[in-house]
């Protein structure tokens, strides 16, 4: 354990020691400044409306109406962000010859890859702590249920736990940067909305393919709700990830 | 304390090593010698556990670097050629964390950092960026690195490439001086290094061993038929004349001329001392004897031969891939 910390605090360490954590972190803030203003102002509205009787619902819930929405925006801002912190974590050290230390050091494949996908994992909490900031002006001025902005963090975690364990192991294919940051944002699109063809699909194939969907999962936890069906997906998802990034460490070995 | 056994590597169809073998005993002071792409790297790779042979199989501290890779890589410390520097850390951060991935245990880390960092004078860009630094300290900080665990074997890949003539005796002097307390393998295509600091040395070439030995022995051994060196006073034609009637001499090369000195370079028959005939000779024509020396080949020429020789048996189409006759197995 003391092996997989030494490795995330070294991951840590290189994203603050770069503009590589500023760059991620603020430019994640403005646009989630940016999505959150927008759905401020779309609430507003709507509870004008709701307040003046137009026929539209009586009171608007801010959870159901704001931060839910909001959270599903955040998905988007992954898209493009995870694939920058994770596309230099494999591909750069192979460029730079640092894979040399890391391999002929008394660690374990599963020590360097847990470790790499820990420090990614902090550093992309460090990115949704900022946001807490423009939830916690909801909690200020109005009377949100803190659960389902609960839940909706836990989901956004495992959700980034997802693309970044896939990051991990596309990284771990190249020893390219930018072939690492292109192919992992495409494969992200692919699982963002590889269900949009589902209503055109049988029955079956359309429960399949909206089981795969990332973000399919991520709706209930941003209601609110905490399904084992989600947590099974998400978990499964990681943890497949990083053993494919395991056996891809190992088989460069082999083939040198 | 390293034992290597018909170590083959195979990158797809190219064989990099091929059935290499040889032992370092504890202590000793290794030089792997041969040139760009003869599998120095390779074999090195192999031996600190990263990368699998093809075939065969290494033993590190006593721990096969297969079977047992973790044990084996806690016992040894490793200096790829190009340094595993990370830009943006410190020195002294980079150090300590590599001590911690080493298990060099959390109370002793600041000083075992110190004290490497004194041994390989690097304390003075302790704070310094590796990113930012000269070809010669990412070298000396690439070999801080390496002694960090206190290693029982030191696998160093051309430690004083980069380095200036200063640094490189420095290093030199403190790789000889870690031989003893550890047991070390450098690779390196500088031959007159291998004779300062290496105690035996492996010649390597397209992958195969051609050589094993000590450096003094290669140069002695390897000359093939002894050389003199004469320089006399005295009218060209007639010395050659007269050398040549000495018994055991082979052949006779005049080498330089200035004035009325000339100078020739005497072959004789393998294991036959002609010195004192050839004096004998020389004093008996009443010239003057100026300069006699042994001539032995350098390291350079011996490594030339030997790797040119390699090249030559290849060179004919189906010819076994037996090594030269010089080679001197062990």
């Amino acid at each position: 354990m003391n092996n997989v910390l030494a490795i995330a605090h070294k991951e840590l360490k290189g994203y603050f020691a770069s503009p590589v954590a500023y760059v991620v972190i603020g430019f994640s803030a403005i646009l989630f400044g940016w999505f959150f203003i927008n759905l401020l102002y779309f609430f507003d509205r709507a509870s004008m409306q709701a307040g003046a009787g137009f026929g539209g619902p009586q009171s608007v819930n801010v959870n159901e109406m704001l931060i839910s929405p909001l959270f599903l925006n955040v998905s988007v801002i992954l898209l493009f962000t995870l694939p920058l912190i994770t596309m230099r974590t494999y591909a750069e050290e192979k460029r730079s010859g640092t894979i040399e230390l890391l391999l002929t050091s008394p660690l374990t494949d599963l020590q360097i890859v847990t470790g790499k996908f820990l420090g990614g994992l902090v550093l992309y909490a460090a990115m949704l702590a900022v946001t807490v900031v423009h939830i916690g002006f909801l909690f200020a001025f109005g009377n949100p249920e803190w659960r389902p902005v609960a839940t909706g963090y836990l989901g956004l975690l495992l959700m980034g736990g997802c693309f970044l364990s896939l990051g991990l192991f596309v990284s771990s294919l190249t020893r390219n940067q930018i072939v690492a940051g292109m192919v992992t944002f495409a494969v992200f699109l692919l699982f963002w909305v590889i269900n949009w063809i589902a209503t055109f699909t049988g029955p079956t194939m359309q429960n399949v393919l909206n089981y795969l969907s990332i973000t399919e999962h991520l709706n209930d936890f941003a209601r609110g709700v905490i399904d084992t069906k989600h947590l099974v997906y998400y978990v499964s998802f990681i943890a497949f990830s990083l053993f494919l990034t395991v056996r891809a460490v190992d088989s460069e070995r082999w083939r040198g | 304390m390293i034992e290597v056994q018909h170590l083959t590597k195979r990158y797809g169809p190219t064989t990099a090593v091929d059935d290499v073998s040889f032992r370092v005993e504890r202590g000793e002071v290794l030089g792997l010698l041969g040139p760009n792409g003869a599998g120095k790297t390779t074999t090195m790779r192999v031996l600190t556990g990263y990368m699998p042979p093809s075939e065969g199989k290494a033993i590190v501290a006593g721990y096969d670097v297969f079977d047992q890779p973790l044990e084996a890589k806690r016992r040894t410390g490793y200096l790829p050629e190009a340094p595993p520097l990370y830009p943006e850390m410190t020195v002294r951060d980079y150090l300590a964390f590599v001590a911690r991935i080493k298990g060099v245990p959390r109370t002793e880390r600041k000083a075992r950092v110190g004290s490497v960092m004194e041994r390989t004078r690097v304390a003075d860009v302790a704070n310094r960026h590796c990113g930012k630094l000269s070809k010669g300290y990412r070298q000396r900080v690439g070999l801080a690195q390496a002694l960090l665990h206190n290693p029982e074997v030191l696998i160093l890949d051309e430690p004083t490439a980069g380095l200036d003539p200063k640094q490189i005796i420095e290093t030199r002097q403190l790789i000889k001086d870690l031989g003893g307390d550890h047991t070390i393998i450098l690779s390196t295509h500088i031959l007159p290094e291998v004779g300062q600091t290496c105690q035996r040395v492996v010649i390597i070439n397209k992958g195969r061993v051609v050589a094993v030995d000590t450096p003094e022995n290669l140069t002695s051994r390897l000359s093939g038929s002894e050389t003199l060196y004469v320089q006399v006073d005295a009218p060209g034609a007639e010395v050659k004349e007269a050398l040549e009637a000495i018994p055991g001499v082979t052949r006779v090369a005049p080498a330089d001329a200035r004035g009325s000195l000339v100078g020739f370079e005497v072959n004789s028959e393998t294991g036959r001392d002609i010195r004192r005939e050839l004096a004998a000779a020389i004093v008996r024509h009443g010239w003057g004897l100026l300069e006699l020396r042994p001539l032995r080949m350098s390291l350079e020429e011996i490594f030339l031969h030997l790797t040119t020789e390699d090249t030559a048996a290849e060179g004919a189409p189906d010819s076994p891939s037996a090594p030269p006759e010089e080679a001197v197995h062990e």
